[in-house]
């Protein structure tokens, strides 16, 4: 369970997220979407501790990610995050790639890391490529494996930051394939997208988001047939209409 | 032309008998100068590193003494570290030798140009490298070392390679604090046989054997590293 409390964030003087409260519970797919700089991003990467915020509380299942006792090294090892630009390690091997954190973080031996490894690269439907480097894939088939990696730490949680924004539009499928099967297994999943059909069909909830404020927060059906909100109205019809 | 006849004339004059008579002085000073070069050329590479690393970490303490090292170390002259090694340890009590001040010297004055040379690589890789390491649980010190410093490392080949040739000439510095070294070597064979362009042309000519093979070296590998990619 992941819960923000009465969060602010502050770029010096900019007001990133304005009391920011929201709780997700396990096994739920939570889409963050908004306009731009509304700060999804930066709400997002506060559940890993990539943003600190200001003040108020946020909670990782029981444990205080603001708090300095907190190890956060040991908090990250249970969320997996996928990022836009894949940040896959281009000096490894695919299959070093994913067996990396598993080997180094959790002390898995290298045998049982591979056979995790390949089960994961099996899972993302490219059981092919584990001896290739990252530059010799294609966007999709580079993102399929930054999943399989963040899977391989068999997280609780994982976390998708616009994972199909960088892609050709013919790759998104794919990816999007993985990550709704994903969901159905009963993963955890916070994702900032503007892919609305994945939105609609995967989400259990959508989290609207504007100059880092929530305005709506509304399971998909609600949310797509009548947004509540006046600023949800013109940003949907911005971006399903053209 | 007068240089060019300047040269022959050298060229024709040159006496070898001298690197006959005395190869076993030059030897051994190449043979010092190889050692000294390879020990300090790891050396300056790890702790290179290491203040690298210092000079961009988030602990303010380790940052500062990461810039100061750096500042201090490349603003004096090699034979000022050099000299504080020989003579001013020995006024501490702690009696070096030439070859092991000397090597220490190089080292650390060579260390402070490679750490900016790794710090401007490590700069260098992308963000989103630290982001994916960090967010999947290692610690900082595992990303440096796992993710950071090998891409980091690759990008700064080239000005690496060029400290390398420039240590192996600093080392005839040591000449001065008794390294034994090529040079050292040298100046022996000069004050016996008051020959001195001759002397020197042949020292230079050991040098060239430790260096054009290094900056061969260095090339290959920039080139290996650039098609793994």
């Amino acid at each position: 369970m992941i819960s923000f409390e009465n969060v602010n964030k502050y770029y010096g003087d900019f007001h990133v997220l304005k009391d920011i409260n929201l709780t997700i519970q396990t096994g739920e797919v939570v889409v963050i979407i908004g306009p731009s700089g509304s700060g999804k991003s930066t709400l997002l990467r506060c559940i890993n501790k990539l943003e600190t915020i200001t003040d108020g509380t946020l909670m990782i299942n029981d444990i205080k990610l603001n708090d300095k006792k907190t190890d956060i090294n040991k908090v990250r090892r249970n969320i997996g995050m996928v990022f836009q630009h894949f940040n896959l390690y281009p000096h490894k091997t695919v299959l070093e790639n994913i067996t990396l954190a598993p080997i180094n973080v959790l002390g898995v031996s290298k045998e049982e890391a591979k056979k995790t490894a390949e089960y994961y690269l099996d899972k993302v439907g490219i059981p092919d490529k584990a001896s290739s480097y990252p530059s010799q894939l294609s966007g999709g088939q580079q993102q399929r494996v930054a999943i399989a990696r963040g899977l391989a730490m068999k997280p609780e949680i994982m976390l998708f930051d616009e994972p199909t924004s960088a892609l050709d539009p013919e790759m998104v499928g794919e990816v999007l394939d993985v990550m709704k099967a994903l969901a159905k297994e009963g993963m955890t999943m916070v994702v900032v997208t503007h892919e609305m059909g994945f939105a609609k069909e995967v989400g259990d909830r959508i989290v609207f988001i504007d100059q880092g404020k929530i305005l709506e927060e509304a399971t998909p059906a609600e949310f797509f047939a009548e947004p509540k909100e006046e600023r949800a109205k013109v940003f949907l019809s911005r971006i399903l209409n053209h | 032309m007068l240089i060019l006849i300047k040269l022959s004339e050298v060229e024709t004059e040159l006496n070898f008998s001298i690197l006959v008579d005395y190869f076993d002085m030059y030897w051994d000073g190449f043979k010092a100068t190889l050692m000294i070069s390879f020990i300090a050329l790891i050396a300056s590479f790890f702790i290179g590193a290491v203040i690298a690393v210092m000079r961009i970490t988030p602990i303010a303490p380790l940052r500062w003494f990461g810039t100061a090292y750096v500042e201090f170390f490349r603003n004096i002259p090699l034979l000022v570290i050099a000299f504080f090694f020989y003579f001013g340890t020995d006024a501490l009590g702690l009696r070096l030798n030439g070859f092991t001040a000397g090597t220490i010297a190089l080292s650390i004055y060579t260390s402070a140009f490679i750490g900016e040379a790794i710090r401007s690589g490590i700069l260098a890789v992308p963000k989103g490298q630290t982001e994916a390491a960090r967010s999947s649980g290692l610690t900082y010190i595992q990303t440096m070392r796992m993710i950071i410093l090998p891409q980091a490392i690759k990008i700064v080949i080239p000005p690496i390679g060029n400290q390398f040739i420039n240590l192996v000439k600093n080392s005839s510095i040591l000449a001065l604090i008794a390294g034994a070294e090529l040079m050292y070597q040298a100046d022996l064979i000069s004050s016996k046989t008051y020959v001195v362009f001759d002397v020197y042309i042949f020292a230079a000519v050991f040098y060239l054997i430790i260096t054009i093979p290094l900056s061969i070296g260095v090339g290959q590998l920039e080139k290996r590293l650039a098609s793994s990619n």
